[in-house]
């Protein structure tokens, strides 16, 4: 009964923050939750000109709006939850004053909300995809979603432990900021591991983001298999992160000081 | 019934340890208003953050079987960018209140009118104390913690927010820690005097307030 009330006070106080999360960052602009849209759209045409100009070669025959969505789709997944949940207690302190709100729930609504933007985005490219091109085939939609829903979680379990260290040294921040700036060129966004010269890859396949990269990819194209990708490589850095952040975020809890 | 047991807390302060709060136990049946008198810097807003569960305690536990206010007094989790209505409908929500009936008792009591609907960034610091304030007295509870807050707002609001508070008398009560014993005199018959981390309880007022000008 006492956990039941428990995992009811949490589901209301999520549900509220994500209706609060929503309404500030979309809400105050006229443009709303397009503005979600723009950031992948940007990245999406630039690299089609640019693709086009250096006539890139892209094996399994993937297209270029396909390749550059399943790169960076996962790697924004990544990228954009780990900081949206990093900075969860700086951005909505005054909130724990609320007895019922702590800071794994400012995190969890805002994985949330990232997660499901980022998914609605990629959905949507895929869509506009499928009208201009006629292509609409999804080679396996498990894989996939799998290699999506994977990049995110990734995100949220580093953003997790990052966030609790956060309240306990002050510079965590940016310097994570600084080692993830690389990320960007690292993840396969640009290329596929299938290409790399073997030395290359067996550097490059240490981060966990490239394997996200793949399986979407593979899981996309009938034509592409990601012949190095291992789910579960991914799964043993999310598990790790997240039993990192889970106890650092019981330690947050007693070394914060609200007032 | 809220009941410490012997709570404590200590702080960083200078790279050591300051203890705030020292072995604490505290019992307050249900109904009864109590006064914490302090000097500022003592722990007054420590304990109440304890008492409300915002803050965990160093050692002890506490227990609660009464609904409890979050700690009253600090201008509250107003999102500057979200208007007041939706910073209502917000405590509302994380308290599993009906948002209609919360929204339209925080409208009526902060008498922000039209403000309401307005982002908090262009209230006044006055409005902003009226919309926390009036956001605590819609949700219903059965004890308030209240944190010297009398003191915000214009007189006439000030008023208004006693009389709230001493009106629901009969089915809530009300903890109050001040720094000034007049303002605990307008709440309570009882008084703790925190100092030094201890904390001692007198039934009489004026016995606490030799105690505390003693201590001086």
């Amino acid at each position: 009964m006492r956990l039941a009330d428990a995992l009811h006070t949490q589901y209301q106080v999520i549900h509220a923050l994500v209706i609060r999360e929503t309404r500030t960052r979309y809400g105050a602009s006229s443009l709303g939750y397009l503005w979600a849209l723009l950031e992948p759209l940007f990245w999406v045409a630039t690299f089609y000109g640019i693709f086009a100009y250096a006539h890139r070669h892209l094996p399994g025959g993937m297209d270029v709006a396909g390749f550059i969505t399943t790169g960076i789709i996962p790697y924004m997944l990544f990228r954009s939850v780990l900081t949206q949940t990093m900075l969860a207690i700086n951005t909505n302190k005054p909130l724990l004053f609320y007895p019922q709100v702590k800071p794994i729930d400012l995190a969890i609504a805002r994985i949330l909300l990232e997660t499901f933007t980022l998914l609605s985005v990629f959905g949507l490219i895929l869509a506009g995809r499928g009208l201009v091109l006629g292509v609409w085939s999804i080679d396996n939609v498990l894989l996939l979603l799998g290699g999506l829903l994977l990049s995110g979680l990734l995100g949220a379990s580093v953003g997790l432990a990052m966030m609790g260290l956060g309240v306990i040294f002050n510079g965590t921040q940016r310097w994570v900021n600084i080692v993830l700036r690389p990320m960007f060129f690292l993840s396969g966004i640009f290329f596929t591991a299938n290409e790399l010269p073997a030395t290359m890859r067996e550097y490059l396949l240490w981060n966990p983001v490239l394997h996200g990269v793949e399986l979407a990819r593979d899981g996309l194209f009938q034509g592409y298999i990601a012949h190095y990708a291992d789910a579960g490589y991914i799964v043993a850095w999310i598990i790790g992160f997240t039993y990192l952040g889970l106890l650092l975020e019981r330690l947050s809890r007693r070394r914060m000081r609200l007032a | 019934m809220i009941s410490l047991q012997h709570v404590s807390k200590a702080y960083p302060l200078h790279h050591r340890m300051r203890t705030v709060l020292d072995d604490i136990s505290l019992d307050i049946p249900p109904r009864e208003n109590i006064g914490i008198l302090g000097r500022n810097g003592q722990g007054k807003s420590t304990l109440l953050r304890i008492i409300a569960g915002t803050e965990q305690p160093d050692s002890g536990s506490v227990t609660r079987s009464v609904r409890v206010s979050w700690p009253i007094g600090f201008s509250g989790g107003a999102n500057p960018v979200l208007t007041g209505e939706e910073n209502a409908r917000f405590v509302s929500r994380i308290y599993g209140c009906d948002v209609q009936a919360v929204t339209a008792r925080v409208l009526e009591f902060s008498e922000l009118g039209e403000y309401f609907y307005a982002p908090v960034r262009t209230y006044s610091s006055g409005m902003k104390a009226r919309l926390a304030f009036a956001m605590s007295m819609a949700i219903e509870f059965d004890t308030y913690l209240i944190d010297e807050v009398i003191a915000v707002g214009d007189q006439p609001f000030q008023e208004k927010c006693r009389e709230a508070l001493m009106g629901q008398n009969d089915r809530s009560s009300v903890i109050i820690v001040s720094h000034n014993l007049g303002t605990i005199r307008k709440f309570s018959e009882k008084c703790a005097v925190l100092l030094k981390g201890r904390l001692q309880m007198f039934d009489d007022l004026d016995e606490a307030a030799h105690v505390y000008k003693q201590a001086q």
